[in-house]
């Protein structure tokens, strides 16, 4: 790139110019020479076609529309509040609203609301229902509960009568219970071995079905457990080694225990 | 552009709690703002993020701006500079400097730039045909590197003198004239590539 041409202009002298030059504000001797560099020089001229081309596209861009709802947006984010609306607000003449109007609008339709929601409405249905059948159940009648006094004497009448019927039905049931055990007392005297019980203790005790699955359930580690570690040196005396609890001649006995690990 | 006096004033009763002066600023600025954005980020929902962000920073910034320091307008150009740059860092964009006919959106069904040039020979409408060009205009515009973008923008499309500029952008005057030099021609270089694939 030529640093100087013949007509005494440098390259970032017209750099410098060519802003100047595109937008039109360059005049007089000054553009005749930025003109006769960019003529001759091979880099500067092309740059001048394109800068002037560039600024055309740029200029032909039409300025965009910002959205309607920026404004209100921005004022809402900012001061918090629509100040257009709040403005029409109060401007427009204030109805007169009565207490009940009030009360309707800040609690009543609220509810409303939450309570028309369909999950809010299952959950009322489904606890209905549950009540309804535990009432039911517990044979307690809607018509019943109409006819419920509650005066003291009528609780106290109710209170009493309950417990009477209590008494009676304990009455009625104390023969048959006797019955049942004078039944019971003379089937054991009648038979008096029964091997049912018995047997179930030894089932209840007997691990050599499935001793694996016992150990297994119980124990957590694997090996040969040595419980006592010595010998009888001589002749075992089992008599000796019971009475005696300090008589070191014991019989050594290995315990192995199963781990399954998992 | 702005009376100072005017603004001054306006920004005063804005400090001192006045909401209707501060719709005012709004309502005189938004669009300069927006269009600032639109044309630095590409698209209307990040323009419209930003512009809320500069006027919620403004807000909260307004006792700060000296009407002896510079233009108000200056101010509010710098700041929204600042948060573009912000974005520019955020969204991670990298200096774009690659063909036009990588494609200009995300989406991988969308069509590369120079697809989506209209044919010049039998423009349908013109006024369809300007929007074409605007937005083909547009899609190169954000091609160009940050730094030569922001210039073009602030020159060509806000019609900002060269020491507004050179304030906002905190260079020296002969370096916004280069900027804006060579976004201009490298702009003019990429649509005439496009254009001449069309052709």
């Amino acid at each position: 790139m030529p640093d100087r041409t013949s007509n005494g202009m440098q390259c970032n002298e017209f750099d410098l110019l060519l802003s100047d030059a595109v937008e039109g504000v360059l005049s007089g001797p000054e553009l005749d020479r930025f003109q006769a560099h960019a003529r001759t020089c091979k880099t500067c001229g092309p740059l001048l076609e394109e800068a002037e081309a560039g600024r055309q596209w740029l200029k032909g861009l039409m300025e965009v529309e910002p959205p309607a709802s920026l404004v209100p947006n921005i004022l809402a984010s900012t001061t918090g509040v629509d100040s257009q609306r709040l403005r029409a607000m109060s401007r427009a003449p204030q109805p007169r609203v009565s207490w009940w109007e009030h009360v309707q609008a800040s609690f009543l339709e609220p509810m409303w609301g939450v309570v028309r929601q369909p999950r809010f409405a299952m959950s009322f249905g489904m606890a209905f229902f549950a009540i309804s059948v535990s009432l039911t159940v517990a044979g307690v009648r809607p018509a019943d509960l109409a006819q419920i006094s509650l005066r003291p004497t009528a609780i106290k009448r109710t209170y009493y009568n309950t417990q009477a019927r209590v008494v009676r039905y304990v009455d009625n049931v104390r023969p048959v219970l006797e019955l049942q055990a004078a039944l019971r007392t003379f089937k054991r005297n009648v038979n008096p071995a029964e091997p049912g019980p018995a047997k179930q203790k030894e089932r209840k005790n007997d691990t050599t079905q499935q001793p694996e699955q016992k150990q297994e359930r119980n124990y957590s580690q694997t090996g040969e457990k040595l419980i006592l570690a010595r010998g009888p040196v001589g002749p075992f005396d089992f008599d000796r080694s019971i009475s005696d609890p300090s008589n070191p001649d014991l019989p050594v006995v290995s315990v192995t225990t199963y781990r399954r690990f998992v | 552009m702005e009376d100072v006096q005017v603004v001054a004033m306006l920004v005063r009763r804005c400090i001192a709690g006045d909401a209707s002066a501060w719709e005012e600023i709004v309502q005189t600025y938004n669009r300069r703002i927006y269009n600032i954005c639109y044309r630095f980020a590409g698209s209307a929902d990040d323009a419209q993020d930003l512009t809320q962000d500069v006027f919620i920073k403004m807000y909260r910034t307004l006792s700060s701006y000296d009407a002896s320091k510079g233009a108000f307008v200056t101010w509010v150009t710098t700041i929204t500079r600042n948060l573009l740059v912000d974005h520019f860092r955020k969204t991670k964009q990298d200096r774009i400097t690659d063909s036009m006919d990588t494609t200009a959106s995300e989406h991988e069904d969308a069509q590369p730039l120079s697809e989506q040039i209209p044919d010049q020979s039998a423009p349908p409408d013109a006024r369809v045909r300007q929007r074409e060009v605007s937005e083909t205009v547009h899609q190169a515009l954000g091609k160009l590197s940050p730094e030569l973008r922001e210039a073009v923008i602030l020159r060509d499309l806000q019609d900002m003198d060269y020491k507004e500029i050179a304030t906002v952008l905190r260079v020296p005057e002969g370096t916004v004239k280069s900027r804006i030099n060579r976004g201009r021609a490298e702009l003019a270089r990429l649509l005439q590539r496009t254009y001449r694939q069309v052709m």
